[in-house]
């Protein structure tokens, strides 16, 4: 490792529906000091939008609680791992008391929950757009106001400070929303080198840019912010950098037990990307370059709300076995403006395959497709698009030479139409192809249900805007915000404990002070 | 100059995903004294040409140095984004894997100094 102090932090996670069981592993196997779990892909705020406003318990990483359940909660008590994780979704506060009653399950009666918010901007859209300012779509120009009727969710991508400031704030868990995935790591960093106590000695907002937290003596802190940001984005998507989706799958070892990552993230902002120890998987040169490119556009502006990173003079260097030090990363200050993803309803959406043999299976295939496409000929609103797996569907028109004759071939069919009834038409002329189409046809499973479909669009505001808006809450049981208060409160909750677990005291008291105890373990909350 | 056919995989490796509408395909040298090789031959005119019937918006090439690769991203390539791509690869994950097995002329002098193994 490179000289200066380091910190330890796990990746146990790439998205809603990774491996459950991924975090688990880390805690048991490795010493961390932070384990961050990011379960939010650009689509998954305007799911749990709209889970939320079915059902007001609901809208957040539900999976969190498997894990934790699963032995993740006492593990994270009795090693001291600090949890920094945007379970929180489209709803941190149900997310935090969830986490909070499940400390208490287990006796951590003085866990204590951060919960941060204020990424939801889709009262702030109302309010901007009725003020006649104009906001456009980022890559296409379209102007919000088109779509505002149809809005499902706004949510900012927020950064670091809020996390950082909860860590100071003494928080074991930190929940937050859409908070910028690589900002849970920069947020534990800021905590763990000191940059978090510094802004609040010197009474920084949450919301002043980061760059200015660091402490006197930090040499080149965007550069530092760049490399802690960078660190993230590798271990952020969990597996994919230690032998997931690797070019060199057919010899990484052991994918079925993959390791996920650790980053051991240095001060200075170097770090070494490395897995959980005796896993499958591997961690190489080359699988962290495949990672260290993935979605991230321009390479000397990967946009970022705490620092826009240049990566294009990023090395890499493997200093021993599933071991990468990565170094020379660059920082720029942060842009002006946040990035916001929205998005609106955008008609219906369903899909269905079936299969189909040779000889001439293109013949066969062609031909049931034809036949779909005739009987639904009248429906003016549906648009069908086909594809023919195992004939060359994955291939660009400019790689057709590439095409073989295949032996069989799954013919996908998918619809979109603004209108429901239209797409329950589709579903419905999928089975009798069986029947009434060309010979051999297969694999019919169950109709699937219309799909509302959700567009994408993401745009751009002002940073103070969504800023002033970032709140943390800390949540804590009763019994601990009590014990804060007065220390010698503890003798009697100690008392009314030993009565609640049985000591002879007759029923009706031992009933009492089991009410009284599980009032206790009620969250109560205080402002940032 | 000789110009020598090889396949892109040949040279590099890569990994795709999307960003909204457009597909992020990350290539990166075997080695890194032969990222010039990409460079040369991973063009916008190159991959318009390959992804002529995928991709509708503008394309970039962005060399990265650091790595020895090329960082392609194409606009428009997703009929409108991930959320409501009727495309079964409806985020471009297949995309890079697919674009190795292209064939790409190089310089066969230079790929001979470099090492590179040719057919």
């Amino acid at each position: 490792m490179p000289a200066g102090s380091f910190t330890r932090i796990g990746g146990g996670g790439g998205f809603w529906g990774d491996q459950v069981f991924a975090p688990i592993d880390l805690l048991v196997g490795e010493e961390l000091d932070y384990l961050t779990m990011d379960y939010l892909a650009e689509v998954t705020m305007s799911i749990m939008a709209k889970q939320k406003a079915r059902d007001e318990n609901r809208g957040w990483a539900t999976d969190l609680m498997d894990w934790l359940r699963a032995g993740g909660i006492s593990l994270l008590h009795e090693k001291r791992t600090r949890l920094v994780t945007n379970a929180g979704g489209a709803n941190p506060l149900a997310c935090a008391e969830a986490v909070l009653a499940l400390a208490c399950e287990i006796g951590w009666n003085d866990c204590r929950i951060a919960m941060v918010n204020g990424d939801d901007v889709l009262p702030l859209v109302e309010d901007v757009l009725s003020g006649g300012s104009l906001v456009d779509h980022m890559s296409t120009g379209q102007p919000l106001s088109e779509v505002a009727e149809d809005l499902v969710s706004a949510n900012a991508y927020v950064g670091s400070g809020a996390i950082a400031r909860a860590l100071e704030n003494g928080a074991d868990i930190v929940v937050t929303g859409r908070v910028a995935d690589a900002s849970l790591i920069v947020g534990s960093m800021l905590h763990s080198e000191g940059w978090a106590k510094h802004a609040l000695e010197k009474g920084m907002e949450i919301f002043t840019p980061v760059s200015e937290w660091a402490p006197k003596g930090v040499k080149k802190p965007l550069d530092v912010l760049a490399g802690w940001t960078l660190a993230g984005h590798l271990i952020e998507c969990g597996a994919q950098v230690s032998g997931g989706n690797s070019s060199d799958w057919e010899i990484i070892p052991d994918l079925a037990e993959l390791g996920y990552p650790i980053a051991e993230i240095n001060s200075d902002g170097r770090c070494i990307i490395t897995k959980s120890e005796g896993t499958g998987g591997r961690v190489s040169r080359r699988t962290v370059a495949e990672q260290l490119l993935y979605e991230i556009g321009d390479p000397q502006a990967y946009m970022t709300p705490d620092v826009v990173v240049d990566l294009s003079n990023t090395t890499l260097k493997e200093v021993s076995k599933d071991r990468v030090l990565v170094s020379k990363t660059k920082g720029k200050p942060a842009p002006p403006t946040l990035k916001v993803s929205a998005s609106h309803r955008d008609g219906w959406f369903a899909a269905s395959d079936l299969v189909i043999p040779g000889p001439d299976a293109i013949g066969r295939a062609e031909k049931a497709d034809s036949v779909l496409r005739g009987r639904l000929s009248d429906l003016s609103g549906l648009e069908i698009y086909t594809e023919f797996f195992g004939a060359g569907a994955s291939l660009p028109i400019g790689l057709a030479h590439l095409k073989k004759e295949p032996t069989e071939i799954l013919i996908r069919w998918a619809a979109k139409s603004p209108m429901r009834s239209e797409i329950i038409e589709f579903t419905r002329a999928i089975a009798p192809l069986v029947l009434t189409g060309p010979a051999g046809v297969a694999g019919y499973s169950a109709r699937m249900r219309p799909r509302e479909q959700l567009r994408f669009f993401p745009f751009l505001l002002e940073r103070e805007l969504v800023e002033l808006r970032v709140t943390i809450t800390m949540m804590q049981t009763l019994r601990t915000r009590l014990q804060e208060m007065d220390p010698l409160i503890d003798t009697v909750l100690t008392r009314i404990q030993k009565i609640a677990d049985g000591e002879p005291e007759g029923l009706w008291r031992r009933r009492v002070a089991r009410r009284v105890m599980k009032r206790l373990q009620k969250p109560t909350t205080t402002g940032k | 100059m000789v110009l020598e056919r090889v396949k892109l995989s040949t040279i590099a490796h890569g990994r795709s995903g999307d960003k909204g509408d457009m597909v992020n395909i990350a290539l990166i040298a075997h080695r890194k004294e032969w990222m010039q090789l990409l460079v040369d031959c991973i063009t916008p005119e190159w991959l318009a040409e390959i992804f002529a019937d995928m991709v509708e918006g503008h394309i970039e090439v962005h060399p990265v140095p650091g790595v020895g690769g090329v960082n392609c991203l194409l606009h428009g390539a997703l009929q409108g984004g991930g959320t409501i791509a009727l495309r079964k690869d409806a985020q471009g994950k297949m995309m890079g894997q697919v674009l190795l097995q292209a064939d790409i002329e190089i310089d066969g002098k230079l790929a001979r100094k470099l090492k590179v193994p040719l057919g």
